[in-house]
């Protein structure tokens, strides 16, 4: 190291920092986290937006060391920036968008087990190497290569903890469900990544039912804000019930599916409550992609405008809680894919 | 890259090449001027009455007026190719 | 943001244009139109916010910039 340059200091003075020390970037720790990936160095993953400087492997895999990654985890990184330059994403919108939502990565199948991507308690962080350094590779390179700095190309108003990093796997040990790349059509054996633009979690803490009814209106009251983008527009929701919540629900007989089903079902508020407050406009409402009449004030508004936006996951510890992440306002569909190992 | 700091810089950040402007006409009078609204709100009344005093103060003589799909996104190559086949000049609005 | 890029990709055809955004944005603008090669290209700012202006203060707003739009659009 170069004694006038402080290479903590150089990089943490650097206008795409996450504010925190990285990884001192050197040939021979390039050349070691390559040996993570079977992808050719050079070959182009795309340009991230909106500098739209090219990510080659090569540069995914220089943010994702500096991010802290370990070679083995860089499969995941290149694959979820892949995801994340898919159209309907709209990680240009999100770059400069006032809200503060970030790509939440939801990694399933068994590389991320074997990788030790974690879905048990604290997944959400902090304290899993994988789920830390993937997630915040991800953010270094929509700081770095795509300039997503608040002040600079991003408007957001607040950002977000998830800012930061946001990535875990399901608790499939303790999910009595299959997962939910199975839910989508892949096998338990694909190696997948979700990613949904979404906020940092809100909580809803119930010890006291003991039956699906009662507790999935209190999940479905969590899903409903009247500052929450949610109920203005199509927007994702990622629902990351903890086991033992799960676990009521399966008990009394219902499948992931029924879950998810009743969610979408009760999950909304009526016309008349939702213009107290909030985001509520007339055209707004009339822009859902469902029948709305919004000059009846007993109608009810779902947050769930499509049931393909609700992310419903199993994740987090053994207690009474499950995440509900709300969604954004600026046309972001969830993606999914498997991503090559 | 390797620069006698012991480290790389993968700093981002090198320069564009400069995009010319297209040419302006000299005025505006019998053009054909195109409105782009994104859909954020109030887009469409800004646009509009934007539109029509070009109309009255400019002499511009026709609007054409398209909505894109949503506000976040960058309108379809499409939208924007079958405009600069039928417009003079266009107005993009609203960002933010 | 979009309608930044939606004047971008018009000049890239020949097409002069210009874009109304509200200040909230300015840095974004300057900044979209700086990392794609012009840097300085007018633009309209109208005062944040707007969303929550009444139609008829939203019209009033927006005359007063249509001199600005013009000479933007023309020499």
């Amino acid at each position: 190291m170069n004694e006038q340059v402080d290479e903590f200091e150089f990089f943490l003075e650097k206008i795409w920092s996450d504010g925190f020390p990285v990884v001192t970037p050197t040939e021979e720790r390039i050349a070691r986290i390559l040996g993570g990936t079977k992808r050719d160095p050079e070959e182009v993953i795309g340009p991230i937006p909106p500098a739209m400087e090219t990510a080659t492997a090569r540069d995914v895999a220089v943010h994702a060391l500096m991010a802290g990654c370990r070679p083995e985890y860089l499969p995941v990184v290149i694959g979820a920036v892949e995801l994340m330059l898919r159209d309907e994403f709209n990680v240009n919108g999100v770059q400069g968008t006032m809200h503060g939502v970030a790509p939440m990565m939801i990694v399933s199948g068994p590389y991320a087990a074997e990788i030790g991507i974690h879905g048990g308690n604290g997944c959400m962080g902090p304290g899993f190497r994988a789920n830390a350094t993937i997630g915040r590779a991800i953010r270094l390179i929509l700081t770095n290569l795509g300039a997503g700095i608040p002040g600079v190309s991003s408007m957001t108003i607040f950002g977000m903890p998830s800012r930061y990093t946001y990535c875990l796997a399901e608790n499939m040990e303790d999910s009595p469900w299959a997962s939910l790349a199975v839910s989508k059509g892949y096998s338990a054996d694909d190696d997948v990544i979700t990613m949904a633009m979404v906020e940092s979690p809100r909580f809803c803490f119930d010890d006291v039912s003991d039956e699906p009814n009662r507790l999935l209106n209190g999940i479905a009251d969590t899903m409903t804000a009247m500052g929450s983008w949610n109920m203005h527009t199509r927007s994702d929701m990622v629902v990351a019930m903890g086991p033992q919540h799960a676990d009521i629900c399966a008990n009394a007989g219902m499948s992931r599916a029924d879950v998810h089903g009743r969610l979408c079902e009760i999950a909304g508020r009526k016309v008349g409550d939702l213009k107290n407050g909030g985001n509520w406009r007339r055209e707004r409402a009339l822009e859902f992609p469902i029948d709305v009449d919004p000059d009846d004030d007993d109608f009810f508004i779902p947050a769930i405008k499509d049931p393909e936006d609700l992310q419903l996951i199993v994740a987090g510890g053994w207690g009474p809680c499950t995440a509900v992440c709300h969604g954004w306002s600026g046309g972001s569909r969830a993606v999914h894919g498997r991503y090559q190992v | 890259m390797a620069n006698g700091l012991g480290f790389i810089d993968p700093s981002a950040g090198g320069g564009k090449e400069t995009i010319l402007l297209a040419p302006r006409p000299t005025d505006l009078s019998g053009k054909v001027v195109g409105l782009l609204d994104n859909t954020k709100e109030q887009a469409d009344i800004i646009l509009q009455t934007v539109g029509e005093a070009l109309c009255e103060r400019y002499g511009v003589e026709t609007l054409i007026i398209r909505r894109k799909e949503h506000y976040s996104k960058p309108a379809a190559a499409e939208i924007i190719e079958e405009m600069a086949g039928q417009v003079d000049v266009a107005i993009a609005g609203l960002g933010g | 943001m979009c309608s930044v890029h939606d004047t971008i990709e018009f000049e890239k055809l020949g097409i002069p244009s210009t874009t109304i955004i509200t200040a909230a944005f300015k840095k974004a603008a300057d900044f979209q139109f700086r990392g794609n090669g012009m840097e300085g290209h007018p633009y309209v700012v109208l005062p944040h916010p707007v969303s929550n202006l009444q139609p008829d203060k939203m019209r009033e707003l927006a005359l007063q910039f249509v001199d600005e739009v013009a000479s933007h659009l023309k020499t």
